[in-house]
């Protein structure tokens, strides 16, 4: 399997709380990723380091064979690094359109008259369609978290983070999600999909990797390792707050 | 049908600027004489407003030293004018490329220090330019400089001037907000740290933003002082402007274009009115700004666009329609 990502031995701390210990993955060229791990394993930490916006304290990581640790966190983007923030950040006093248009202009360094036919297209397969020209700040919940993957999406990543993008969706919403997922891959992107929610990640993904106690305690298929001890033991040690 | 509605709001928007500007380009001739000099404060005060607007209701970069731009501008004429006989409209060209020079060497250390500090700092500078300037016996120590070319001008003059430097802040602003920098920068002002993730270089357009910001703060600044006739450093660096554009924007609306215009005229109408009182318009003003900040942090343009959703000086960006035959 050919790779986009692969980390080596990620470790980051915040004084005294050792987040990461060492956490190494890949990610295949096009595969969903699943990651999975109790509240406060490092889960966003870890979106947060191959994104630039955390310096790892030791460890590396390599995109589509290049060391990326000197690269900035504007330029990661445009280089294929898409993510979605747990807490929704879509710019409020900015339309669905012209968040998706940042996104494209911004994170691909595309023209504005392409990001815009491209924001359309876009706003339709996040079912935003009719709601392009609202605020982001008046939008719902839900819907933010749809305009979260769309502004990533405009910058046509090669691997997309997603960050909780189900918590707290219904059933049926969170099988729009799963096509929605699907469809990205089938596009060539690939994904690390970070999840509480166990169907997605039986239905919607390739591999799961559990983040424990600062290490990828496991990873394997999703089945295997939603059943595995190991996992068990893991969300049997904490409380359950999902 | 919308698109028809959309087209016919924007008639009617190009109708009220085509007369506002004929308006305001006639004045001389059918204003009273009172008007004029009123009419010069607003149009300076306007441009003062864009500039800090511009640059603190959009990157988020709060400065209270923006005056130190204003003082520049007005020595900067005073000493072409005085001290080289230049003609006053190299002493504009003179601000602008002093504050240009300035606001770049500026940035430097400036940009390094992160919020409140920052605030602090710029005040700290503006103050050390006043204070620097009293001690030089070239610009007549603290005593200060007449600029006598003035004198002899017409208030039309000066008004026309004052004019043309607040068309410029207006345009300066809108053109970039509807250009590709602006999308990013309204996206900065929404949520810094997400538009940087997203791929927007904060770094970058917050110097853009700070330089344009100088650069016409700078010529507003030559122009009021053209208008007063003398400059010393206590008047040319004093926070007052500095107060006087916040105020403008808290009232106006921060982040709009339209906020500025607002509070601009609110500012200078209430000075006027109550110009035996010098020290209870800004009371009053600053009482005003605080309520507004309590009740209504987007200000008066917030509040219209609230109740009625207009927005003159529309900067947003909507889809193309697109035709589809059904
Ligand atoms: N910037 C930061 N500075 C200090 N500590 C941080 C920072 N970011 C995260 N942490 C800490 O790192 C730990 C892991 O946080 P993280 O948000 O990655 O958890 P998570 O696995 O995403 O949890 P959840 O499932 O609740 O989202 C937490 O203890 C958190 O307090
Ligand atoms: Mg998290």
């Amino acid at each position: 399997m050919q790779s986009v990502l692969s980390a080596q031995d990620l470790a980051i701390s915040f004084g005294s709380n050792h987040v990461l210990k060492s956490v190494s993955f890949e990610v295949g060229q096009p595969e969903i990723l699943g990651v999975i791990g109790p509240n406060g394993a490092g889960k966003t930490v870890l979106l947060n380091i191959l994104t630039g916006i955390l310096k790892p304290n030791s460890g590396t990581v390599h995109f589509m064979g290049r060391d990326i640790a000197n690269i900035k966190i504007t330029e990661r983007v445009r280089i294929g690094l898409g993510r979605t923030f747990q807490i929704p950040r879509s710019f409020e006093n900015m339309s669905t359109y012209e968040n998706i248009l940042v996104g494209g202009v911004y994170g691909d360094n595309i023209k504005e008259k392409e990001a815009g036919r491209q924001a359309v297209e876009i706003a339709e397969r996040i079912g935003l369609s009719s709601h392009i020209n609202t605020m982001a700040g008046r939008l719902g919940l839900l819907d933010r978290k749809r305009l979260e993957i769309g502004i990533a999406l405009a910058s046509r990543p090669k691997l997309l983070m997603l960050d909780e993008v189900a918590g707290g969706l219904t059933e049926s919403e969170i099988a729009d999600i799963i096509k929605i997922v699907k469809d990205i891959k089938a596009q060539g992107i690939s994904v690390i999909w970070i999840e509480h929610v166990l169907q997605t990640m039986i239905d919607g993904t390739d591999r799961v990797m559990c983040l424990a106690e600062g290490q990828n305690v496991i990873t394997g298929l999703p089945q295997e390792v939603m059943q595995s001890k190991i996992v068990n033991d893991v969300y049997l040690g904490v409380d359950e707050d999902e | 049908m919308k698109t028809l509605l959309e087209n016919k709001t924007n008639t009617v928007k190009v109708g009220v600027v085509i007369i506002a500007l004929a308006l305001l380009v006639t004045l001389p001739n059918w204003g009273t004489r009172g008007m004029i000099p009123i009419f010069t404060l607003i149009m300076i005060y306007i441009a003062f407003g864009q500039m800090w607007n511009l640059l603190s209701g959009y990157t988020g970069l709060v400065s209270l030293g923006q005056h130190a731009f204003i003082g520049l501008g007005g020595y900067a004429l005073a000493v072409s004018s005085e001290r080289f006989g230049l003609p006053l409209y190299v002493g504009f060209i003179m601000a602008a490329i002093v504050s240009f020079l300035f606001a770049l060497i500026i940035s430097v250390p400036i940009f390094k220090i992160k919020g409140v500090y920052f605030t602090i700092c710029t005040w700290v500078v503006a103050h050390s330019l006043g204070l620097f300037l009293s001690t030089l016996a070239f610009v007549n120590y603290a005593i200060g400089i007449n600029i006598r070319a003035t004198f002899r001008l017409p208030t039309s003059t000066i008004y026309y001037v004052a004019l043309g430097v607040a068309i410029v802040s207006v345009l300066a602003v809108y053109l970039l907000l509807r250009s590709r920098f602006g999308l990013g920068l309204m996206a900065m002002r929404d949520d810094e740290d997400a538009a940087e993730a997203r791929g927007v270089a904060l770094y970058k357009t917050k110097l853009k933003c700070f330089l344009i910001s100088s650069v016409i703060m700078g010529v507003a600044g030559a122009a009021m002082f053209m208008n007063l006739g003398f400059i010393l450093p206590a008047s040319a660096f004093g926070i007052d402007w500095t107060i006087s554009m916040v105020i403008i924007v808290i009232v106006g609306g921060k982040g709009t274009i339209e906020g500025p215009i607002i509070g601009a005229v609110i500012l200078v109408m209430l000075r006027q009115w109550l110009f035996d009182f010098p020290g209870y318009s800004m009371l009053i003003l600053g009482a005003i700004a605080i309520i507004l900040i309590l009740v209504a942090p987007k200000g008066i343009m917030g509040l219209v666009h609230r109740f009625t959703g207009a927005e003159f000086f529309s900067v947003r960006r909507r889809p193309k329609r697109i035709t589809e035959p059904k």
